[in-house]
């Protein structure tokens, strides 16, 4: 690579070369059935150079020294047509990483077969009257990345993760649930089918009832895979210190302020002891570290990547995330960690005389990151009755993320590992007063 | 490179005793600009190529994909290997449904496609569209993007389908957020085409055009009101009618997924109004348009439902061989890393007779729903959509606009509920996510549903 560095300074006033392999295995389940396995590998090159604050960049689908090559020159006559950037200052200069995680060397070379097994187990756990597996699967990902730039960054990673999902639809007398799924995901093979199946079943058993909705103000407990999709879209972008610089986060002068209450800690911490995505540098070769982001309520600061910090005059928190289609490279999380509380879910649930339980929003894409505002569907979603889940009860929740997380009244201590945006961590969380719009 | 393709496909059929292979290759030049205030964050160049293996053996699949050509056998090997395998575990064999097979060279109908356009012309024109953009005082920030494709793909079967493409495709989307005082709004517009090239934008979306309609959309939700929960009677413009008809609809006319939903029991039935035709067809301009699926089968007109009875639905061979229907061109891959899955390409409901004003004027209150931001549907047509462009209906007129909203309901139950079908049609392009990304169109005429539809 160091010669490709050198070559590469022939063209430019510094570059950043990053190499990314990965190797997927994977099945998937289609109506009952495995239907496919697959092995995919591919190599991809990324070469980012800048010449008189001019930046051009090519991707080649490739690990080959001529063509890095041939993509060096390639990206030098993007850049001279490119227009000069008089925000840019610099690629990052080499840093201090943290010691990397041991990785499981058996997921580099797993075969899809195992898989195929694994979903075979699935789909007979789940073969149960007015159960249809309506598709799932299972896999597992490994990759290898270099990232070197002309300052001296040169740091190599490798890792893998495992997988296991199942959507289960209910049929019964005319009747057809909402698809519902669960899943697993580990750093390891070691991947728990007998849980996702499980509390799959439990949740159409749930949705084969049906009951109406209220339009009202009612307690909601949100699971964690609705809960990552929601904040993911309302609120996790306003923590972007891109936003800052441009004046479209609302959290503009908030640091230090309550944005909800004492029970509320978001941090992003790839190293976190659940992250399946335990990176030590980020795609710009900048340590990562540990980034409080919101500490018992109070919002704690904006995460950042080497570009928007070093315009606004701070240091990169080593979140540069890179875009393998388009080789550029915009803020984005690790793996953001929601605290746990104290109580389980089940107390959640126990205590609420009249509330919901939701499983996953509709929607929530939908969302107005540059305000908070969503519209979302509660969809799978249940009634909760005097501490019981009574069956299915879709509706609408529309409101401002800002007025709904000072409602927040308890956290769940189980938190579920999420594949989101590379890796989430999540309890479930209950709100108090929530206006929701029945069917 | 047919040649090397061939050699290889000859090799496995040598050594391997497998009911179908198929090999697809391609390779591509893509331009990536994205304009962010002023900054060219992205300006790429990306060359992609590389190999799709997929093998039938003992009815099941095995799927690989490479970008080492040197390692094409070596992948058709694994993709054969894994078909065996996953054949253990299954009990109902896959068989593909019979086609006639193609030897065909599919030019592209773009006037100007995007290889022979100057980089620095695109670069002028996103920057133009971005000073556009800004010559409104409450746009406050912009990201635009601009995505290009000039290349080859080629499909060979060992049944003898041997169909080159010259593959091209122009693509740009806009997100914009505007500001004023303490509100903050932002929209969504999105281009493309595969039939059209450059042309797209000096003819059929020129920069004025594009940026007067982001503007008015973040205005309109800067300036609008709250709306009132509820069910009330809605007007949907071409964009939502689309989106209902891709999200909500089209997905349950997906072969793989229609097992699964209510239109599994529908088929032949009459579920909507005897003037309601939703088809899944080529359109003058459509972003799913082509001539031949990625299985080598002719793209064909369907009409999932017609005059109001749920007729047709998406198929791929082996869809059509468990459904025994004729294949009718829907498996699509997004690129060599994928296999060909059941895919929509222009999803519309046709015409009818209405115009605009006569479908308004009776009504006391509703809403106007123009343009979405996100759309999602469930498996029992249970939809949502995030509404970034609506009014107010108040005594027949339109009149204040809404922000931050969404529409959403059972769609087949919202069907019956179609009151007016209009005489108009409007076309979105759009990009549609099932583990892979397709280009999609979706649209229709204005049409009006008196319930069946929640705002709020």
């Amino acid at each position: 690579m160091e010669e490709l560095i050198r070559f590469g300074e022939k063209f430019f006033d510094e570059l950043e070369i990053a190499t990314y392999k990965s190797r997927d295995a994977s099945v998937n389940i289609e109506l009952n059935e495995v239907s496919t396995s697959a092995l995919r590998e591919r190599v991809v090159t990324v070469v980012r150079g800048v010449k008189d604050k001019r930046l051009g960049v090519a991707i080649v689908d490739s690990g080959d020294k001529e063509k890095i090559k041939e993509a060096i020159e390639r990206a030098y006559k993007l850049a001279k047509l490119n227009k000069p950037d008089e925000k840019w200052v610099s690629f990052p200069e080499p840093g201090k990483y943290r010691e990397p995680r041991k990785v499981d060397k058996e997921l580099k070379e797993v075969s899809p077969d195992y898989f195929v097994e694994l979903a075979r187990e699935g789909i007979g756990m789940a073969s149960e009257e007015g159960i249809i597996v309506a598709g799932g699967g299972g896999g597992a990902e490994w990759g290898e990345s270099l990232i070197v730039n002309s300052h001296g960054v040169n740091v190599s990673q490798e890792g893998g993760g495992a997988f296991f999902y199942i959507e289960l639809v209910g049929m019964k007398e005319g009747k057809v649930t909402p698809g519902i799924f669960d899943f697993d995901a580990k750093l390891s093979l070691k991947l728990d089918v007998e849980s996702v199946v499980k509390n799959a079943l439990q949740k159409v058993k749930w949705a084969f009832k049906t009951e109406k909705s209220k339009t009202e103000e009612a307690k909601v407990v949100i699971e964690p895979w609705a809960v990552s999709s929601l904040l993911s879209y309302a609120l996790f972008p306003a923590f972007s210190g891109e936003r800052l610089v441009k004046g479209t986060t609302p959290l503009a002068n908030k640091i230090g302020e309550s944005i909800s209450n004492e029970l509320l800690t978001i941090c992003d911490d790839p190293l976190h002891e659940l992250s399946i995505n335990p990176v030590i540098a980020d795609d710009e070769g900048v340590p990562t570290r540990r980034n409080v982001i919101v500490e018992k309520g109070v919002f704690k600061g904006f995460v950042w990547d080497n570009y928007w910090a070093k315009i606004h005059g701070v240091e990169s928190t080593g979140n540069g995330k890179r875009n393998l289609s388009t080789g550029g490279i915009s803020i984005g999380f690790h793996n953001v960690v929601i605290e746990g509380g104290k109580k389980s879910l089940e107390e959640i649930i126990g205590e609420i005389e009249h509330g919901y339980l939701v499983s996953g929003f509709q929607g929530a894409h939908s969302s107005n990151p540059d305000n908070g505002n969503f519209a979302v569907v509660a969809n799978p979603a249940f009634l909760i009755e005097n501490g019981e889940v009574k069956g299915s009860a879709v509706f609408m929740m529309s409101g401002n993320v800002y007025e709904l997380l000072p409602n927040l009244y308890a956290v769940s201590r189980e938190q579920k590992v999420l594949p989101f945006g590379g890796s989430m961590v999540v309890p479930s969380m209950a709100f108090d007063n929530v206006r929701i719009a029945g069917k | 490179m047919e040649d090397r393709l061939e050699k290889a496909l000859n090799w496995a059929l040598e050594n391997f005793k497998a009911d179908y292979i198929e090999i697809r290759y391609e390779n591509i030049s893509k331009n990536t600009l994205e304009l962010k205030d002023g900054t060219f964050t992205t300006f790429a160049d990306k060359g992609q190529m590389g190999v799709a293996i997929r093998v039938l053996a003992d009815g099941a699949w095995g799927f690989s994909s490479t970008n080492r050509l040197e390692n094409l056998e070596k992948a058709i090997e694994s993709a054969y290997r894994l078909a065996k395998a996953t054949a253990k575990a299954k009990k109902e064999k896959i068989q593909l449904a019979e086609i006639k097979t193609y030897q065909d060279f599919v030019k592209s109908k773009m006037k100007i496609k995007p290889k022979e356009v100057p980089i620095e012309e695109k670069v002028e024109r996103l920057m133009d569209l971005e000073s556009l953009l800004k010559e409104d005082g409450a746009i406050k920030s912009t990201w635009l993007r601009y995505e290009d494709a000039s290349g080859e793909k080629i499909l060979i079967t060992n049944e003898g389908t041997k169909i080159k493409w010259d593959l091209n495709y122009v693509w740009q989307y806009v997100w914009a957020t505007g500001k004023e005082g303490e509100k903050l709004a932002a929209a969504r517009d999105e281009v493309g085409a595969v039939d059209y090239g450059w042309e797209l934008f000096k003819e059929k979306e020129p920069n004025e055009e594009v940026a007067k309609r982001v503007i008015r959309k973040v205005h309109a939700q800067l300036e609008g009101v709250a709306p009132k929960r509820g069910e009330f009677p809605i007007v949907a413009g071409p964009i939502v009618v689309g989106l209902i008809a891709h999200e909500a609809l089209g997905h349950l006319a997906e072969a793989d997924l229609t097992i699964n939903s209510p239109f599994k029991d529908l088929i032949g039935k009459q579920i909507a109004p005897e003037y309601v035709t939703m088809s899944e067809r080529i359109v003058e301009g459509g972003f799913g348009n082509d001539r031949y699926d990625d299985e080598g089968v002719p793209v064909k007109d369907i009409h999932i439902i017609e005059n109001g009875v749920l007729k047709e639905i998406m198929l791929n061979r082996e869809y059509a061989h468990k459904w025994n229907m004729e294949p009718n061109g829907h498996a699509r891959a997004e690129n060599y890393t994928y296999p060909p899955i059941i895919r929509m390409r222009n999803t519309i409901f046709e015409p009818g007779d209405w115009n605009f004003e006569e479908m308004i004027e009776d009504i006391k209150f509703g809403y106007y729903v123009v343009d979405f931001r996100g759309g999602q549907a469930q498996l029992n047509s249970a939809f949502q959509v995030g509404v970034q462009e609506g009014y107010m209906i108040e005594n027949g007129e339109i009149t204040k606009p809404i922000r931050d909203t969404s529409i959403s309901g059972i769609a087949i139950e919202a069907l019956k509920k179609i009151s007016a079908v209009g005489n108009d049609f409007g076309l979105e392009m759009g990009r549609c996510g099932k583990g892979q990304t397709a280009f999609v169109s979706s649209g229709g005429p204005h049409m009006r549903f008196d319930g069946g539809i929640i705002i709020g």
